[in-house]
């Protein structure tokens, strides 16, 4: 099958996923109903027979937000462990490699301990985001210090050092606030309760810009993957694009774990699916992974709020429950792919 | 074409290369060789432009710390030794990432039928284009060699500095690919730097030898002065002429038979 029709039926699911986690819930929404909200909404048109004022609220305010939320997280995500993956030339890099993700956690958990509040609702994105890149500048500094080469396995060792104390501060955080305890808990495996659509609005330019740049960058990033020195003496300028690519992958998962909290493995898992689908090219890869990882948030989504309802799973734990056997799977079935 | 005037170069504080000196004429080729640790992946590594260095290199007369990287890459590049890729490109498109500095910018560009065409070529003399559509990661490391140089010669820059290049290859492939450069050096009058091991491969593919110890240069003469001089043997510590007649004669015991 062609990439475009590979393409085209990736979207038409995108699309039905959408629909569903839209429609399931602890009240039952008819997709037509929701369609008629939507182009109420959209193009202010009037329907004879309109969508009740509950449903339709539920759906403006809760339900197609935390979808759509849910969508740009995980495509964000899957965007910025394409970039690690290939800049690191490390198929288990992703953005916890570089500690971009426990950095934010703990921006974010030091905001939620001390209350801090003088940003008002921005106050909890922009400390995580801003310790995110921090963390990642931090561990960049430090391997660049060790090795001026910047060397793939100096970026790691110094990315894992980096993730490891942001981890443990957090964890100590956690023994001295013990009234914050649960909701540090369950922050750091993300979740998408309680969102609002100011919350979609906000990591909506960074999805989309950092998917446009990646996509400009994705011929050096192909060249990359075969090492440093084949890249350089194949003419891409390896230390500028490592800079700019791994900042904004920080950039990416910093925006969005201070939004939604850590959510783990559609970074990792989504690129290899991709790759598998639509070959290594990361003009295909790309695009092909921020759907692929929007499907698989939007799909984890509905089961985490709905296998237990009404209570709800942390989506963290459900994106790892249902990836991991998956990845395995990928991995004993790896079949050779025919070209033209 | 090449002019490097005192050379010093190495990893963090570790100086490797002390002051090393040689030019190049255009046509020509030098097969690099010297004990282990000598400094000949790191003069390569600095000729190539992925090293830091103090000294001065000119390539056709212009100072290589002032060339962009992809105008570096159209006049240099270099077969490292043997590389772990891990991601599942097929043969063709690695070879065609060879075309990089020669591709126009841009998400959506076209490849265009020169790039094509020397892909193709590039494949055909490397012996790759029966396997085009194979995933590299699923290759044998002859076989990765072979892509990976074919990528290089795609790249049709004026000087190919080869890194040990026949590290994984079996004989008759080792064979083929120096006669291949050889060959292709002198169609296309450009220049191949190689850093070889097996001294019976240096002398097929050049006329002029640098032997390197002590990250300098020792002697820098013809493969006839060089292969038969003391200071080979002082530098190997092994009277390496009396190995190799030695070698011969036990094939032609063989070949009697």
């Amino acid at each position: 099958m062609k990439n475009a029709k590979r393409f085209i039926i990736l979207i038409l699911l995108c699309i039905l996923s959408l629909t569903a986690a839209v429609g399931i819930g602890s009240i039952a929404i008819d997709p037509g109903d929701t369609l008629k909200v939507i182009a109420g909404k959209l193009f202010h048109i009037r329907f004879s027979n309109p969508v009740d004022d509950t449903i339709a609220s539920i759906l403006l305010k809760t339900r197609i937000p935390r979808a759509l939320l849910a969508f740009v997280s995980g495509a964000g995500l899957a965007v910025s462990g394409v970039m690690m993956q290939s800049v690191l030339q490390n198929p288990l890099a992703s953005s916890f490699t570089l500690g971009v993700s426990s950095g934010a956690a703990l921006g974010a958990s030091f905001v939620i301990v001390l209350n801090i509040t003088f940003l008002g609702f921005l106050t909890l994105p922009v400390f995580g985001l801003t310790a995110g890149i921090i963390t990642v500048f931090l561990s960049l500094g430090v391997a660049v210090k060790v090795d001026k080469g910047l060397h793939n396995n100096s970026i790691i060792l110094t990315g894992m050092a980096f993730s490891m104390f942001a981890n443990a501060m957090i964890t100590i955080l956690m023994s001295v606030s013990k009234e914050n305890m649960q909701r540090l808990v369950f922050w750091q495996m993300g979740s998408f309760s309680m969102r609002t659509p100011r919350d979609f609005w906000m990591i909506l330019p960074f999805v989309l810009i950092g998917t446009i740049i990646a996509m400009i960058c994705s011929r050096q990033m192909d060249i990359m993957t075969l090492g440093d020195e084949q890249a350089q003496t194949s003419g891409v300028d390896v230390q500028k694009m490592k800079w700019l690519l791994l900042s904004l992958g920080a950039v990416l998962t910093g925006a969005i774990v201070s939004v939604a909290g850590v959510i783990g493995f559609v970074d990792l898992f989504t690129p290899h699916v991709a790759r598998r689908l639509f070959g290594a090219a990361h003009k295909y890869v790309i695009p092909a992974s921020a759907l692929l990882g929007g499907l698989f948030m939007v799909i984890c989504d509905l089961l985490a709020r709905t296998v237990v309802s009404p209570l709800e799973i942390p989506v963290g734990a459900i994106t790892a429950v249902v990836g991991a056997p998956f990845f395995i799977y990928l991995f004993l079935n790896k079949r050779e792919r025919k070209v033209k | 074409m090449i002019h490097a005037e005192n050379i010093r170069a190495g990893y963090g504080d570790v100086e490797i290369l002390h002051g090393v000196s040689f030019s190049l004429k255009s046509n020509e080729n030098i097969s690099i060789i010297g004990p282990n640790g000598c400094g000949k992946t790191t003069l390569l590594r600095t000729l190539a432009g992925t090293l830091p260095f103090s000294g001065k290199i000119l390539l056709d007369g212009q100072n290589v710390k002032n060339f962009k990287k992809k105008v570096l890459a159209g006049k240099v590049s270099m077969l490292s030794q043997s590389t772990q890729i891990y991601f599942n490109y097929t043969v063709y498109d690695t070879v065609m990432m060879g075309r990089y500095i020669h591709e126009k910018d841009g998400i959506f560009r076209k490849v265009s039928s020169e790039d094509k065409s020397m892909v193709q070529k590039a494949m055909e003399a490397t012996g790759v284009d029966q396997i085009y559509n194979r995933e590299i990661n699923a290759l044998s490391g002859g076989q990765l060699q072979r892509v990976l140089l074919a990528k290089v010669i795609a790249q049709d820059p004026d000087i190919i500095l080869l890194d040990e290049p026949t590290n994984h290859l079996d004989l008759s492939y080792q064979v083929e690919l120096i006669r291949f450069l050889k060959k292709w050096s002198k169609r296309t009058e450009k220049s191949v730097i190689g850093v070889l091991h097996d001294m019976n491969l240096a002398m097929m593919l050049t006329d002029r030898v640098l032997l390197m110890n002590h990250g300098r240069i020792e002697a820098d003469g013809s493969c006839r002065d060089i292969f038969g001089s003391e200071l080979l043997n002082s530098v190997y510590k092994m009277n390496v002429s009396a190995y190799m007649v030695d070698s011969l004669e036990k094939w032609k015991n063989i070949a009697r038979r």
